[in-house]
């Protein structure tokens, strides 16, 4: 099993640290769609629509970095610059994110980091999307929706992910791959 | 003392047909400064990071005192060397000065109470002791190269590699640097290798000349020495066609009461200063000055003082995309400009996003030929040399054909030849599609013909040279 | 507060609001938070910040529950508080503690491996770096003609090769500053781990326990 260097330790909080720029620069959009969604009572549609951004550095770095832990590592050093940058969030990132990282790294797990494509991607898509919905169910009282609305987000949670944490990752990756830097 | 040897060392990089390093023997006696010169990407940074134990050897290849870096434990090889990068912002890990420093000396295993001490005498050494509690990204370039230095200094390192310190940072620093340089070796027995390919400046502290020229090495007498640095001028500005433009000639792009300053330190002072369409400036001025800051503000993504304006209006109030299309910068650092993976993907972005109807497949197929690419096409960029991708990016930007093109150093890493070559596109596309040139070169020969005025920056001011229009 | 303590209390009770139903102990945890931000002196203008977020992201979900859900108003009301505990309790723990001081601390009271805690740091100094690296890539596209926007895959792909170099570079420096992944390492600035942290630690725990299963509403 492959050890973490200091160099894939850098380089994951700096794929971290970029991704807490991405968050940060789409802010706006977010706020936007809370604005538009929230009178009608659609408040955590805007939540779902862009929750794949957020939880994309769990793919991205388990794919880029191929270690065991990369994919946690990856959210979960994100949550801890966003916190220093001054995200309002503070302790429930740290905890959303370890519970988002390791939602992706099952998926790695599950083809126990030997495959780097489509299926591992699917699935680690599918895997974020399962845990980290079930986080929502206690943590911000969804297990209160009326089950039409609750599997509406549901499906929407997994079409962000998937954009992002699957298609996204995997045409970023395609480009890596092709201009040879990433290690086999 | 610590004496250096490298014996018959091959080196080659993945994907790389030719080694870098060929049989490489050498001798790098104790106590002695020596500079490393050749032309840039000939192996000159590998050839130390071999030696720093940055990258893998075989057994016994290099050699301090007899012993290699793997038989001596790992805590202890800083003490037998370390090494100063090229780029002064991406080696440290701490925040502060101060910091920094005690994690090196932790790192060694320094009893706690004596860290504070030798980091204060480093400090002192070096003359910085006024940036002990200053962030390390709040500083120059050239602090930063200081402070590098302190830290080798403080952990007490035999052996110093330099990997070309001072390729962007200020002539005054510079000085500082080599003289405490000298210093460690003659005083300390400190054993330095330094590479640079600018061998200007160093006659009265270097001991030793040693030549790195198609993957071999080799030394020079100390007279041969003395008397390669003394020949060694760098190519003289001979400009005989620069004149001064005239007073009530409209400037395309016009500062005024213009400055700009990085990390509290002024680099111009309030000034106004026009750039005029359709000719070709060039700026000169030494290391550090400000001439890449001032391409970064001309273009929008740099902080200034002052107003710019384009044509007549301030470029704060144009829109990133359409000013793009007017005013494009070709990076210093090649990379920066791609997007694609091979050198045709590149080339069909560019034809596809042309602001002129100018460009044919045919003509980049022949432009490609004229600069020697032509059997390059399908490669990836990343694993051409560091040449080949400065032609590339030029051929790149030229096909964009942006009404303004400011070039930083256009011309780095270009053998005499290929610049030639360069300087012909150059001209030929500017008459066809009616284009603004501003470049900032530290390469200067053969530049007579193309240039039309001469800016040049010293005390933190741009004066235009020449003869009076 | 050693900071490690700070950090375990801080995950240990944000975790056990998420999971039980107790508004008068989230409205404990916030009037706690508040009175330790206030006596830290953290500023006016962030303390506003940090309420009218949650206020306003909390307000918008308890809305979006009443809409389209089934919730009590007790459920609504824990819901409510506990959006903005965390953001208080949150608010406490970044606005004093150093994150200097807590990657020391991790590495000396809590047994991080060295290399995780200044392969961290290394990396959090190049943030300014990072975001001009994202400007200039966007700023550099646009002279191609090409707008890269949050979802374009080139964009991603020239940070991670800055990235890469970047991590290279940076592991070069640290290994020639004598920096030895997994070897002792002695330490000058001593984070201190004494009785009195852990008493503040399990006495705090005990507190929110009690106030969590003696049947408060």
């Amino acid at each position: 099993m492959k050890r973490w260097h200091i160099r894939d330790i850098i380089l994951v909080t700096i794929l971290a640290i970029f991704m807490g720029v991405i968050f940060w620069a789409i802010t706006p959009l977010y706020s936007a769609l809370t604005a538009v969604f929230a009178p009608m009572g659609l408040q955590p549609l805007a939540n779902e629509i862009l929750l794949g951004v957020w939880t994309m550095a769990g793919p991205l770095a388990g794919f880029v970095i191929r270690i065991p832990g990369a994919a946690t590592l990856g959210e979960l050093l994100g949550a801890v610059v966003e916190m220093f940058l001054g995200g309002v969030w503070g302790a429930s990132t740290l905890i959303s994110g370890t519970v988002q990282g390791f939602g992706s790294e099952l998926g790695f797990m599950a083809t126990r980091y030997r495959r780097y494509d489509w299926i591992t991607l699917i699935l680690s898509a599918l895997t974020t999307t399962l845990v980290t919905f079930g986080w929502s169910l206690a943590r911000e009282g969804y297990s209160a929706y009326h089950l039409g609305f609750l599997l509406l987000l549901f499906a929407v949670r997994f079409v962000s992910v998937f954009v992002f944490g699957g298609i996204l990752t995997k045409l970023i990756t395609n480009l890596l791959d092709r201009a040879h830097v990433l290690k086999h | 003392m610590v004496n250096v040897s490298i014996h018959n060392l091959t080196f080659s990089y993945p994907q790389q047909a030719q080694p870098v390093l060929n049989a490489v023997n050498a001798n790098f006696p104790a106590g002695q400064f020596s500079l490393l010169t050749g032309v840039s990407g000939g192996g000159k940074s590998t050839l130390l990071k071999l030696v720093a134990g940055l990258l893998p050897t075989d057994a016994m290849t290099v050699t301090f005192n007899g012993q290699s870096l793997a038989q001596i434990p790992a805590t202890q090889r800083s003490q037998t060397v370390a090494m100063l990068f090229q780029e002064p912002s991406t080696q440290f890990t701490m925040d502060t000065v101060a910091n920094e420093l005690q994690f090196a000396l932790e790192n060694q295993q320094v009893p706690a109470d004596e860290i504070s001490q030798r980091v204060t005498a480093a400090l002192d050494f070096i003359g910085i002791a006024p940036l002990r509690d200053r962030k390390l990204m709040h500083l120059s370039g050239g602090e930063q190269q200081k402070v590098a230095l302190a830290i080798i200094v403080a952990m007490d390192s035999a052996v110093i590699l330099l990997d070309e310190p001072f390729a962007s940072i200020d002539p005054a620093t510079r000085l500082v640097l080599l003289q405490r340089l000298a210093q460690l070796s003659r005083e300390r027995g400190k054993t330095v290798i330094l590479a640079d390919h600018d061998l200007s400046g160093y006659t009265d502290y270097v001991d030793r000349l040693t030549v790195l020229a198609d993957g071999r090495l080799s030394h020079l007498s100390p007279e041969a020495t003395q008397e390669r640095l003394a020949n060694f001028a760098p190519a003289r500005l001979r400009l005989q066609h620069v004149t001064v433009p005239g007073d009530n000639q409209p400037a395309l792009l016009q500062g005024t009461q213009l400055s700009l300053a990085t990390n509290g330190r002024t680099l111009i002072a309030p000034q106004d200063l026009g750039l005029f369409a359709h000719h070709t400036t060039l700026i000169t001025g030494p290391n550090g000055s400000g001439k890449s800051t001032l391409f970064r503000s001309l273009v929008k993504l740099g902080h200034y003082e002052g107003v710019i304006t384009y044509d007549g209006t301030d470029i704060h109030r144009l829109k990133r995309r359409p000013y793009a299309r007017q005013v494009a910068l070709m990076f210093q650092s090649a990379a920066t400009q791609f997007l694609n993976v091979t050198v045709d993907e590149e080339l069909a972005l560019s034809l596809k996003n042309s602001y002129a109807d100018h460009f044919t497949t045919t003509m980049v197929t022949h432009l490609l030929t004229e600069l020697n690419l032509a059997d390059r096409r399908e490669q990836i960029i990343y694993t051409l040399s560091s040449g080949q991708q400065k032609k590339l990016q030029l051929l790149c930007m030229l096909i964009m054909a942006p009404d303004v093109l400011l070039l930083d150093e256009p011309f780095k890493g270009l053998d005499y030849e290929s610049i030639q070559t360069v300087i012909q596109i150059l001209k030929r596309v500017q008459r066809e599609l009616n284009l603004t040139y501003i470049l900032v070169s530290h390469q200067l020969s053969g530049l007579d013909t193309f240039i039309d005025y001469h800016l040049q920056l010293a005390d933190q001011h741009l004066t235009y040279l020449g003869v009076s229009a | 507060m050693n900071p490690s303590l700070k950090l375990a209390l801080l995950v240990l009770v944000a975790l056990e609001i998420s999971f039980t139903h107790v508004w008068t102990v989230n409205i404990a945890l916030i009037v706690v938070s508040l009175i330790l931000m206030v006596w830290s002196h953290v500023a006016f203008k962030r303390l506003v910040m940090l309420t009218l977020i949650p206020v306003f992201f909390g307000g918008a979900l308890v809305w979006s529950l009443t809409l389209r859900g089934t919730a009590s108003t007790h459920f609504l009301l824990v819901i409510f508080t506990r959006m903005v505990a965390y953001v208080y309790m949150g608010g406490w723990f970044a606005q004093t503690t150093n994150p200097l001081t807590l990657t020391r601390s991790l590495e000396q009271n809590a047994k991080l491996p060295s290399k995780f805690a200044y392969g961290f740091l290394a990396a959090f100094n190049l943030m300014p770096k990072i975001q001009a690296e994202v400007a200039t890539i966007k700023a550099a596209a646009l002279m191609r003609g090409q707008v890269l926007h949050f979802w374009s895959p080139q964009l991603y792909f020239k940070v991670i090769l800055a990235a890469m170099n970047w991590s290279d570079q940076l592991a070069s420096a640290m290994t020639s500053h004598g920096f030895v992944e997994d070897a002792p390492r002695t330490h000058a600035s001593e984070i201190p781990l004494i009785t009195r942290d852990w008493v503040l630690l399990v006495g705090s725990l005990a507190l929110v326990q009690i106030g969590l299963f003696v049947g408060l509403p």
